[in-house]
This record gives C-alpha cells, structure tokens and sequence, in this order.
C-alpha cells in the first residue's frame, strides 16, 4: 500500500516534465508530512550528508576530464586512427566509425556528444564515398552508446554508490557488499570489446553483403602516425584503469588525476583549446556534475525513506516466496530497464531503481558485479532504442533524417545490442571473468 | 544587479571545480612525493590529511550553487515525452506547475536547512579533519535552496511573459561545425 502510494506519486509527478530530482524531493516531503513518524530532522540531516562521500566525487572529475577531450580535434584524430587500421576492411568508414565512437566515447563518457562529434565528421565523408545515408546514421546512432560500458563509466560510480548501503542476503544467509567502482569498471572490459566487436560484425556483414566501398589498404607508416597523434587521448582510460588496479590510485583519485591529464593533453599537446577556453569547460562541467549531484542528493532521499518503509525487503520477500527464479527475474529487469532507459536519463534510472533491485538480486544468487554491468548495458540499449531514445534525437539532428526512418535506419544494430543484452545477462561470466581473473572479486 | 549575481555564481561554481581537482591532484604527488628521500623532510612536515574533507566540502558546495545555476541553463529534465505532446495552452499550464514544484520544494527545503543551520550555530560542534565550525559547512543548503527557488520562479516569471524555457544543449561539440539546416526546423 505505502510503495504502491510512494511510487503512484513519483510517477505521476515525474510525468508532468518537472525535473526528476524535484520529482523524488516532493515525494519524500509528502510522504513524510502526511504519512509517517520519521522524525523531519532525521531527513533533513540527509540533505546535508548525502553526498558526503568521497567516492561520488568521482563523478564531477570524470565529467571534467571527459569536457576536456570532447573536442572535434579529439574526434578526428580517433577517426584517422580507426580508419588506419580497420578501413581496408569491408564496411570501410562504417567500421572505422565504429572504432572511433568506442574510442571517443570511452574518453568523453558522453553518448549524445559522441554522436555528434563522430557523426559530424564522419557521415558526410561516408555519402560522399557512396554509402547510402541510413547505413551511416545506424552505425554513429548505435555505436555512440558504448562509452557508458567502456571505463571510465559514471554510471558505475553510480551503481556502486547507490548500492553501498544496502544490505543484501545472499542465498546462504550470508551478507554481501555491494561491487567497487574498481570492480565494475574492470568487468566493464570484456562486455565493451565485446559489444564493440558484434556491432562491427553487423557493419562488415552488411558492407560486404551490399558491397559497399573500402578504403585503400593504409601502410604501417601511415598507421603508427596516426597512433602517434590519438594514443594521449586513449592512455586516459590506461591512467584510470591501470592506477585503479595497480592501487596507485582510489577511484577517485584516479579521477582527478585523470582531469589534470586531460587538461594538459588539450591545452599543452594537442592545442585544441587555449587557456581561454578552460574558465568555459569548467563551467559547463560544473553545471553538469551538479545536475547529478543534485539528483544523488534527492536520491538518497528517496532511498532513506524506502529503506525506513522497509520496501527492499519486503519486495525481496515477496519475490522469493513467489519462486520467481533468477532467469525470470533478470527478465524482468531488461524490460523495466529498456522502458525507463527510454524516457529517463541513465543516472536517474540507476539512482531510483538500483536499491531496489540489488537486494532481490542478491537474494536470487545474482552477483552484484554482474548485476551492475547488465544495468549498465540497459541504459545503453535504451539511449538507442525507438521511439525515444536519446541518441536517436541526436543522430537525426546531424544527418538530418526523421526519426522514422532512424528507426529503420538502426534496426541491424539495435539487434545485435539486443542479443548481447541477452548475452551479458544470461553469461555473468562475460562480467566476471577478467576481475576474477586479476584477483579483483 | 542580477547580471553581478549570475556572474558571481559561475565564477563560484568554475572556480571550486578547478580548485577541488588541483587539491586532490597535489595530494596525490605529496603522497608520493614522501616515498622519494630527497623530498621526504620537505614534505613530510606539510599535513594534507584534510585534503579529502574539503574536497568533498567543495564539492557540496558546488552541487548546491550549481543547481541554481542549472536552473537558469535548463540542464535539469525530466520526463517530457507526454507533455510535449499537448497541445500549447494546456501544456503552458502544465509547465508552469512543474516550476512552481520546483520553487515549492527548494523553498521547503532551503527553510528546513536554515532552522538546522541556526541550531547548529548555537552549538560549537567543528568538522572531523578540518574544524571548521559545521554550519558554515552546512550553510551552502540554505542558501544554494533560495537561489534556486529564486531561479525557479524567474524561469516561471519568463516563460509566462515569452513562452521561453532555458534549453540545455546536450549535443554541443566544441570543432563541430554543422552547417544549419537548409530550413528552419518546425518546433
């Protein structure tokens, strides 16, 4: 009855287009003037400790060193790289371009921003070589996505953070913590090559199928330059990754050193930007980072509040005694996932549903490394997914296409993510093999 | 008047971005910068212990002051696939509701923290690394609630006199030029 109450409101709220910060804000102050003896002071507490946490402030360094590289400088340089080495290839540019979206948005951690900054550059060269437009605008639209899987991720500093405190059984009883930023952005590994790999397959199975133009073979010269000119902006994800797993580094830490490097390689190496420029990206980081924040605060909020309702549990309880099995359940989750990754940007949708979801997991033997990959795909499937996803807004800014026949357009591709989907959540070796490899599980 | 606000709040909120990420940078080389010998009776005399605390706090107080600013940006959204799909007058009502919420939330909120700001005040508690007192830490939420309720209402204010709502730009890419579309766009 309160969960059916409390969710009534923030869905009914949520829909009137308010911010869904304010969203989950107004649902707790309602809730708590009206139906429950949760002191006041108790949630007030909350709105000044609840982003109190060092391992959320990752999240503003990673927008900042991500703003620092998300430059069409940056963009091209990826693209001259992938074209390099996969170009000769069958699918040509479209291959090349989906290199280079997986490289770009790995750095930039932006979806829409990859889009249009390897879209831009490389759709026009593709029609001019004799593409048809759709084959181009589904390769960017779809491949765009890959940064949220490829650390860097916010959305698994999301997840990690969201879950921190919840307490989950596993199915022996035993209590089980939540998966380290470190963890997931290792797992992140294999899916993202993976992922990227199939949706080249796809490319390359079209193009050679239709016969569509190559470029020629580049020399090994040509190659190592063009790694030359884009390896500083690709040894952002070695800094992370590598200092994270050696321990040099915290995940935050690693962010911020992450920030500084970015910095230095934009203005000092590749002089895409001058120090003028860096008062302008750092606003435009800070006007981000606290957009999310702000949400994180509320969110905590709204997750005090269930966990004082007691809603995780007793929807754990529901679900066991139910004997839903883990296979359903996971079901389950990809729906509500690629719905809500429809209409709701992906922090949100983690933030709300995470600390829900993460103790019925657990519950069912899931692990919550796995969990938290199979979430992050969900948000990817769904920027790309019609009728509303993001990504597809974008891809029909820039190629000037309706969303209609994007829809067509990004079919293949959108398959193939849909069959990985299948993959990452019924193979949680696919997530878990590498940190469990390092020694990291 | 105003434009000194608007002004003084992004240098603000650029200024603790940049000043929290050389903090942390600087402590990581301190760190370990102590492990070189040379360096070691240098630096091991300059405590950084609370490098982590105000970080955070500078964080804290870049989320409050720039989510006011982000009101004033529109990088707040929300769910507005059906809204979007009404037709003008009922959509215009609609919209301004949502506003409103906003403005009623950070003005309930902006008061909660002012009654714990003021009792915190009255006692002397000091923060763990730092000791600073704790409700100049915590003065941030009051203050960044009224701003942005200040600023909820002047969109509100806006969009009833202009049918104009401040618009986030996801899709900016700084060397991107694309040429604008051969005709206006219908919105």
């Amino acid at each position: 009855m309160t969960s059916a109450f409390i969710f009534g409101l923030l869905i009914a709220l949520m829909l009137t287009g308010m911010p869904i910060s304010i969203a989950l804000g107004l649902t707790v102050l309602t809730f708590l003037y009206t139906m429950t003896q949760v002191p006041i002071e108790a949630v007030a507490l909350k709105l000044f400790t609840g982003i109190e946490n060092f391992e959320i402030m990752a999240i503003p360094f990673f927008i900042l060193a991500g703003n620092f590289l998300t430059h069409g400088g940056v963009a091209r340089r990826m693209i001259a790289f992938a074209t390099s080495m996969v170009g000769h290839w069958y699918g040509g540019l479209g291959l090349a371009g989906v290199v280079a979206c997986a490289l770009f948005a790995a750095i930039s951690g932006s979806s829409p921003a990859t889009v249009v900054a390897i879209g831009a550059i490389i759709l026009p060269a593709m029609v001019q070589q004799g593409f048809p437009k759709r084959f181009g605008a589904g390769v960017i639209a779809t491949s765009g996505a890959l940064g949220i899987l490829i650390p860097p991720s916010i959305v698994m500093v999301i997840y990690s953070v969201a879950t921190g405190g919840s307490i989950a059984i596993d199915p022996e009883g035993k209590r089980v913590l939540s998966a380290s930023v470190g963890q997931l952005f290792m797992a992140g590994v294999v899916p993202g090559l993976i992922l990227a790999s199939m949706l080249g397959m796809t490319t390359f199975y079209r193009a050679w199928k239709n016969d569509y133009p190559r470029m020629p073979r580049a020399t090994w010269a040509e190659r190592i330059t063009a790694f030359r000119r884009s390896v500083w902006g690709l040894l952002l994800i070695v800094i992370v990754l590598g200092g994270i797993y050696s321990g040099i580094f915290t995940p935050t830490e690693a962010a911020a050193m992450s920030a500084v490097y970015a910095f230095v390689i934009a203005v000092f190496v590749y002089r895409d930007m001058t120090l003028k420029d860096v008062p302008r990206v750092l606003l435009g980081s800070a006007n981000m980072s606290a957009m999310i924040l702000y949400i994180v605060t509320n969110a905590v909020l709204f997750s005090f509040l269930m966990t004082s309702e007691q809603i995780p549990q007793a929807m754990t309880n529901w679900i066991t005694s139910s004997g839903l099995t883990w296979i359903e359940f996971l079901l389950f989750v990809n729906i509500l996932l690629l719905v809500a990754g429809n209409v709701m940007e992906p922090t949100s949708i983690v933030l709300i549903t995470a600390p829900i979801l993460f103790p019925v997991a657990v519950r069912l033997g899931i692990h919550p490394v796995h969990l938290g990959i199979l979430m992050t795909v969900n948000m990817e499937v769904g920027l790309c997914h019609p009728p509303v996803g993001l990504n597809l807004y974008v891809a029909s800014g820039i190629s000037r296409m309706g969303i209609t026949e994007l829809t067509i357009a990004v079919l293949p591709w959108l398959g193939t993510m849909l069959i990985f989907l299948i993959l990452v959540t019924y193979i949680p070796e696919m997530s878990l093999w590498l940190p469990r490899l390092l020694g990291m599980l | 008047m105003l434009n000194i606000l608007d002004r003084l709040e992004e240098v603000l909120i650029a200024s603790l971005m940049a000043a929290a990420t050389l903090l942390i940078f600087v402590a990581v080389l301190h760190r370990y910068g102590t492990g070189v010998s040379f360096l070691y009776p240098y630096l091991i005399q300059i405590h950084l212990s609370w490098a982590q605390e105000l970080c955070i706090y500078m964080f804290v107080w870049m989320a409050k002051f720039g989510a006011a600013y982000g009101v004033r940006t529109g990088i707040h959204v929300g769910v507005d696939v059906l809204v979007n799909q009404l037709s003008p007058t009922p959509r215009r009502y609609v919209v301004l509701f949502s506003l409103f919420c906003g403005a009623l939330f950070t003005a309930v909120v902006g008061t909660m923290g002012l009654k714990f700001v003021l009792e915190l005040a009255a006692t002397d508690q000091v923060s763990a690394d730092l000791e600073m007192p704790r409700w100049i830490v915590f003065s941030c939420v009051p203050a960044g609630s009224y701003l942005m309720c200040f600023r909820f209402l002047q969109v509100a204010w806006t969009f009833w006199k202009t049918g104009e709502l401040p618009h986030h730009d996801e899709s900016r890419v700084e060397g991107i030029d694309i040429e604008p579309p051969p005709q206006k766009a219908a919105r």
